[in-house]
């Protein structure tokens, strides 16, 4: 228990309310999408699956491949390259270098990423496409195996906002999520006892509130871990090594990157054998107990290459280990810290600790569950937060219209995300571009719900509408991946594609949760509070802050 | 009241929109550019360690926390223009910091 005056428990409450109000409504959504982004992995494997499963790591016998593909590359494209895992388990193989544009002595043209990216099925080890342009169609290709996870990623990573001012936003998010929960665990008077404090017999108003702080409190520390660990994720390329850069190395990127990431090998552009990548991937394995999931490596093809395996975190480890080898033999060189410098260093540890913690990818499927959990958990608690907020102040004009955008946001944002593969499949099954197709899918639903939660004659209603909509569309989900040439659940069993029938069903059992809440169930004890809310700009008489 | 009275502190005082809108502005901007720049001149005495980047990688770390520190401090300190000295003095020391060190790298 924290003795604070009553004066200074106001203002704490006055920060965290104030907090959560002004960019509440952007951090709801950037909880939700961080929610389903811990399952992104799984995500692709479900929207796009090949006829067989998906591997753990880079698959076997894949060196003949990979050096006849590497062969065929431009050198001028073969400065770096990459190989890593994509929807579905695809093997991806990707070739990058510069283009030199048009210019004059005065005016050099500006150099540009140009590159090869070959998608491999790494069941049959056959080529299924092969991209050749620019970064900007790479990244487009890459995109369209992960099409579905990549949607809600970058919605939660940054809103969809072109970088660096996404990464500012949502960076500013996770610093409004760190106040409001330290300001959270300041105000509770009694800390213990609100974990386990609901007062059923007392009126729908304290009711909610004792469920928005008993789900806040059990919350608490998981919420001040993801916002401080998701506004580092934001700040730290967009305004950390940019700030180092220019203070310690007087603005030359290039050295801080050097710094910070290891010199590159000395120059030597003698073209020479390329070694060989099952080897190295064994090598890797039986080094550090785990198959290797992304090798990235410099110089395709010339004396002076490396290359870097990457290992996923063995049990009991919180991060993996990457190490170093030749290009050219494929000789172990040595151990490199997975993120930061050149040896092992407290830096480099507590910076590698942000990832696990954030993505909750520690324990496989088990650590991911919980952090799905906890994140739901946030996301109530974010959004009755919002509620009370409203319905506390429900008898102003102004408060009732924006009760009712935090209607649109709340229980409209699952609606479009469950809107969303529907465009995902339908443009990938008539060929359209899968970008825009999502995005008309989203939009289209986020419309329908911005008319839903205004024209409603009550608040609630707006809700029961919207969660019913939300249930049959997670229903229609299987149908229509099955409908637009996705595997059935017969077919899935016999190819070993678990992951398929599992999102299914996880996709049907929120379909029936959500019809199972608009038929039962009465809203939450926030809107309880406030659901004779009537239609906005209307005054409403019932209710009393 | 006089113009003079509105930028002392007895002024800010008794106008209690002026004194809120003063406090946001030490609160919002100020606290987060104090916290910006405190993290880069951390870098600048903060020990190397073992692989020459704990300078560089503990204050990018610590940031979101630096900031939330500033942010509620300048909020709940009750006397502003302290707040304002406190959190001037964090700007100008860094500030100073960083200035000396680009003016000798040069």
């Amino acid at each position: 228990m924290i003795k604070l005056s009553q004066e200074r428990t106001k203002e704490l409450l006055a920060i965290h309310g104030w907090s959560g109000i002004i960019l509440g409504l952007l951090l709801y959504a950037v909880i939700c999408t961080g929610t389903i982004a811990v399952f992104s992995t799984e995500i692709g494997d479900w929207s796009n699956p090949l006829d067989g499963p998906a591997t753990e790591g880079l698959p076997p016998n894949i060196n003949a491949l990979v050096q006849e593909l590497g062969d065929q590359v431009d050198p001028a494209y073969r400065d770096q390259f990459f190989l890593y895992s994509s929807g579905g388990g695809r093997l991806m193989l990707q070739f990058e270098g510069h283009l030199e544009q048009d210019g004059d002595d005065d005016h050099p043209g500006a150099e540009e990423h140009y590159g090869v990216l070959y998608e491999i099925d790494p069941n049959t080890l056959t080529l299924l496409n092969r991209t050749e342009g620019p970064e900007a169609m790479l990244d487009a290709a890459r995109r369209a195996t992960d099409a579905l996870a990549d949607f809600f990623v970058d919605l939660h990573v940054r809103l969809h906002i072109p970088n660096p001012w996404g990464l500012y936003v949502t960076g500013v998010l996770g610093l409004i999520m760190m106040v409001a929960a330290i300001t959270g665990f300041l105000v509770h008077r009694h800390l213990i006892r609100e974990l386990f404090t609901i007062r059923r017999n007392k009126e729908a108003l304290l009711r909610s509130r004792d469920a928005h702080v008993i789900a806040g409190t059990w919350t608490l520390p998981f919420a001040f871990v993801l916002a401080f660990t998701g506004s580092f994720f934001s700040f730290a390329t967009s305004l950390g090594l940019p700030a180092m850069a220019m203070v310690v190395f007087g603005g030359d990127q290039e050295r801080a990157i050097a710094e910070v990431f290891g010199e590159p090998p000395a120059t030597d552009e003698t073209p020479a054998p390329v070694a060989n990548f099952d080897a190295v991937i064994a090598d890797a394995t039986a080094r550090t107990g785990a198959r290797p999931n992304f090798i990235a490596g410099s110089f395709y093809g010339r004396a002076d290459s490396q290359m870097r395996a990457f290992t996923p975190a063995e049990e009991g480890d919180l991060t993996g280990r990457s190490p170093v080898y030749s290009g050219v033999t494929g000789e172990f060189l040595y151990d490199k810290p997975v993120l930061v410098g050149q040896s092992p260093s407290a830096g480099n540890a507590v910076a590698a600790l942000m990832a696990p913690l954030h993505f909750g990818n520690f324990a496989g499927i088990v650590s991911k569950a919980v952090w799905f959990a906890l994140g739901f958990a946030g996301a109530y608690v974010a959004l009755t937060g919002m509620l009370l907020w409203t319905n506390r102040r429900a008898d102003q004009r102004a408060w009732q219209r924006m009760g009712r955008i935090v209607h649109w946001m709340g229980y409209g944002l699952p609606l479009t995300m469950a809107m969303t593969p529907y465009g995902t499949f339908a443009g990938r099954w008539f060929g359209w571009p899968l970008e825009t197709a999502q995005w008309t899918a989203f939009g289209l639903a986020a419309l329908a719900a911005l008319i839903v939660a205004l024209g409603a004659r009550t608040a609630a209603r707006a809700r029961d509408l919207l969660v019913a909509t939300t249930g049959f569309a997670l229903l229609g989900v299987p149908l229509v991946r099955y409908a637009t040439g996705g595997p059935g659940w017969l077919g899935a069993w016999s190819d070993g594609l678990m992951t398929v029938i599992a999102g299914d069903l996880i996709m049907m059992l929120g379909g029936v949760i959500c019809l199972g809440l608009w038929r039962f169930g009465a809203g939450t004890s926030a809107e309880q509070a406030g659901q004779a809310n009537s239609r906005p700009g209307r005054s409403n008489p019932q209710v009393t802050a | 009241m006089t113009t003079a009275d509105h930028i002392t502190a007895a002024g800010i005082r008794q106008r209690p929109r002026l004194r809120a809108w003063t406090r946001g502005v030490l609160a919002g901007p100020l606290a987060f550019v104090a916290s910006w720049i405190l993290m880069a001149g951390a870098a600048l005495y903060l020990p190397e360690g073992a692989a020459g980047i704990d300078n560089l990688v503990f204050p990018v770390v610590l940031f979101p926390l630096i900031w939330a520190v500033l942010f509620l401090y300048a909020l709940l300190d009750r006397r502003l223009l302290r707040a304002y000295v406190v959190i001037g003095l964090v700007l100008a020391s860094h500030g100073g910091l960083i200035a000396a060190h680009l003016g000798s790298v040069a």
